[in-house]
């Protein structure tokens, strides 16, 4: 089996915000946590576009934060070892609906299995040397 | 200061599973970054493998590994959210994509050619060619692109490396970036008695049509090939282009490429009784004719001096691959066909092999029995070192089987 990966260039997407462009790549940037971002739900489809927090980076320091709830990440931004490339399968489902992202039953469930039956297309829409990286102990704040 | 707040995307869960991350080498980001300014079409990586394989990924001529390493930590793909979803976030909103745990690892590695030998098994072409043509389903050069997990230009060197013909079909050519066009051929294997003939019939050729070794007429030579000897073109201009350039139909033969084929030839028939070096070579000389006899000695002779054994090809061809073994008995030097290519590929059991052939091994004799499946000199260090025990004498380095225990 064959899987071409394209190579996107000139692309239209949005932009980030300048103080994230300016980090690595200007539509993509990579923040790694320690742990993941769990998120209490019935189904995966709750938390979209659900506002997780706040990321900030600071003008001067350029030292990043992010504030989740009452809970304030100081982090940094490392290069990486090795550049990565970011694939992104090409395809996303066709009949995509932006007015139903709210709706929570279960209409997608065989979301995956329509999915297969197409053939992937992977392109790499980034390449980043640098990324965001929150290591430390969250510290709790008191938000006024 | 600058807030942007973050989101997960409004279609995160759909999207779970849509972004990887690659690590690249240095080569690799080179090449992403230069297709992106030369927006260039086409793929310029491609992932193969059968379901059950390891996949690799190939560029337009190199392989490499891939390996999926799980991280502790989890990588957050930000961007601004789509377009179609922008109007319900903040100017400087951003979004979750997707959450990773994993990264794809490259290494480059040696190509995987060797299916091709099975693959191919049964479809030697010969003099009797075209009776069972029919008979097997055709195995086409878009079919080994796709079975075959090498990028294109080590594919090609490789069906070339293997003398493997294209018939019925227009074979590929080549541009000067490599790239091939499409070609319909059935691949078949040339057989190499078969190839022996044709090379003696094209030396006999050259002399007799007093042709130049550095520009032979292409057309005069595939013509009487054809019209004597029932050669179909198609298979005597490949065979040219195996051994030599072709340029504007002018043939610049590489001398030393046929002469060694032959030499292979005679050597094939001995690979269970040794010859004695004298009497291969002069076999060898009456076989390429009066003049390139001169041409004979040189690979063979230069090279055994070097001891116990000849890498006949070092500086013949790029594969660097070992055909024969040397062996000294009362003063007699006696030659062994013993190539590469037939030993087993996995590392472990081709040490193996290589031990019960001869149990002490110096580091320049065995390299090339390793050239195939290490990708440069440094993992071929790697595997001497893992499966080989080094002691040094007066004569240098040896390499001897390390004791195994655990069979």
């Amino acid at each position: 089996m064959l899987i071409p990966i394209t190579i996107a260039h000139s692309s239209s997407e949005p932009k980030l915000p300048p103080g994230l462009a300016k980090i690595s790549h200007d539509e993509i940037v990579l923040v790694e946590l320690q742990g993941t971002l769990e998120v209490e739900s019935n189904h995966p489809k709750e938390r979209n576009g659900k506002l997780v927090g706040t990321l900030n980076i600071d003008e001067i320091t350029n030292k990043p934060t992010l504030l989740i709830g009452h809970h304030l990440l100081e982090g940094k931004i490392v290069s990486l070892p090795k550049p990565l490339a970011i694939l992104h399968r090409s395809s996303v489902r066709s009949s995509v609906d932006v007015d139903s992202e709210d709706d929570v039953m279960d209409g997608g469930l065989d979301f995956e299995e329509k999915e297969e039956q197409r053939s992937p297309a992977w392109s790499v829409v980034a390449v980043v040397k640098k990324k965001i990286i929150f290591s430390k102990r969250p510290m709790p704040v008191n938000i006024s | 200061m600058q807030e942007s707040s973050l989101s997960f995307s409004p279609i995160s869960s759909e999207e779970a599973g849509y972004f990887k991350l690659l690590e690249l080498t240095p080569e690799l980001v080179t090449l992403i970054e230069e297709a992106t300014i030369q927006h260039s079409d086409g793929p310029s990586l491609v992932v193969k493998g059968q379901p059950g394989e390891d996949a690799v990924i190939c560029t337009v001529d190199k392989t490499y590994s891939m390996r999926t390493v799980g991280l502790s930590n989890s990588v957050l793909v930000v961007t601004p959210p789509q377009d179609a979803f922008a109007s319900k976030f903040t100017d400087n909103g951003v979004v979750i994509r997707d959450q990773l745990n994993e990264i794809i690892e490259l290494a480059p590695i040696v190509p995987k050619l060797h299916k091709l030998s099975t693959l191919l098994r049964g479809r030697e072409y010969d003099e009797e060619h075209d009776e069972d043509a029919s008979s097997t389903p055709s195995f086409t050069y878009q079919d080994a692109r796709e079975l075959i997990q090498a990028s294109d230009a080590e594919l090609n060197k490789g069906l070339r490396e293997r003398r493997i013909l294209h018939i019925n079909g227009a074979r590929p050519f080549f541009l000067s970036n490599q790239v091939f066009t499409a070609s319909p051929g059935d691949l078949r294997p040339i057989s190499l008695t078969y190839l022996n003939q044709l090379l003696e019939l094209v030396l006999n050729l050259l002399v007799s049509l007093s042709q130049p070794d550095t520009g032979a007429s292409v057309e005069d030579i595939s013509s009487a090939l054809a019209n004597d000897h029932d050669v179909p073109r198609v298979v005597s201009t490949q065979v040219m282009s195996w051994f030599g350039d072709i340029h504007q139909g002018k043939w610049k033969i590489d001398v030393d490429c046929v002469i060694r084929e032959v030499g292979l030839g005679i050597l094939r028939n001995h690979k269970h009784e040794p010859v004695a070096g004298d009497i291969f070579v002069a076999q060898w000389r009456s076989l390429v004719g009066d003049s390139f006899e001169h041409a004979v000695s040189l690979p063979l002779l230069a090279v055994s001096y070097f001891g116990i054994y000849i890498d006949c090809q070092a500086h013949l061809s790029s594969l660097q691959q070992g055909n024969y073994l040397v062996s000294t008995m009362h003063d007699t030097q006696y030659l062994t066909y013993f190539p590469a290519s037939l030993l087993p590929i996995d590392p472990a059991a081709r040490f193996s092999h290589l031990f019960l052939t001869r149990p002490r091994w110096k580091g320049d004799e065995i390299s090339p029995f390793l050239s195939d499946i290490a990708v440069n000199n440094k993992e071929r260090d790697k595997l001497l070192l893992k499966h080989c025990r080094a002691v040094t004498d007066s004569e240098g380095v040896w390499y001897t089987a390390r004791a195994q225990y655990n069979g």
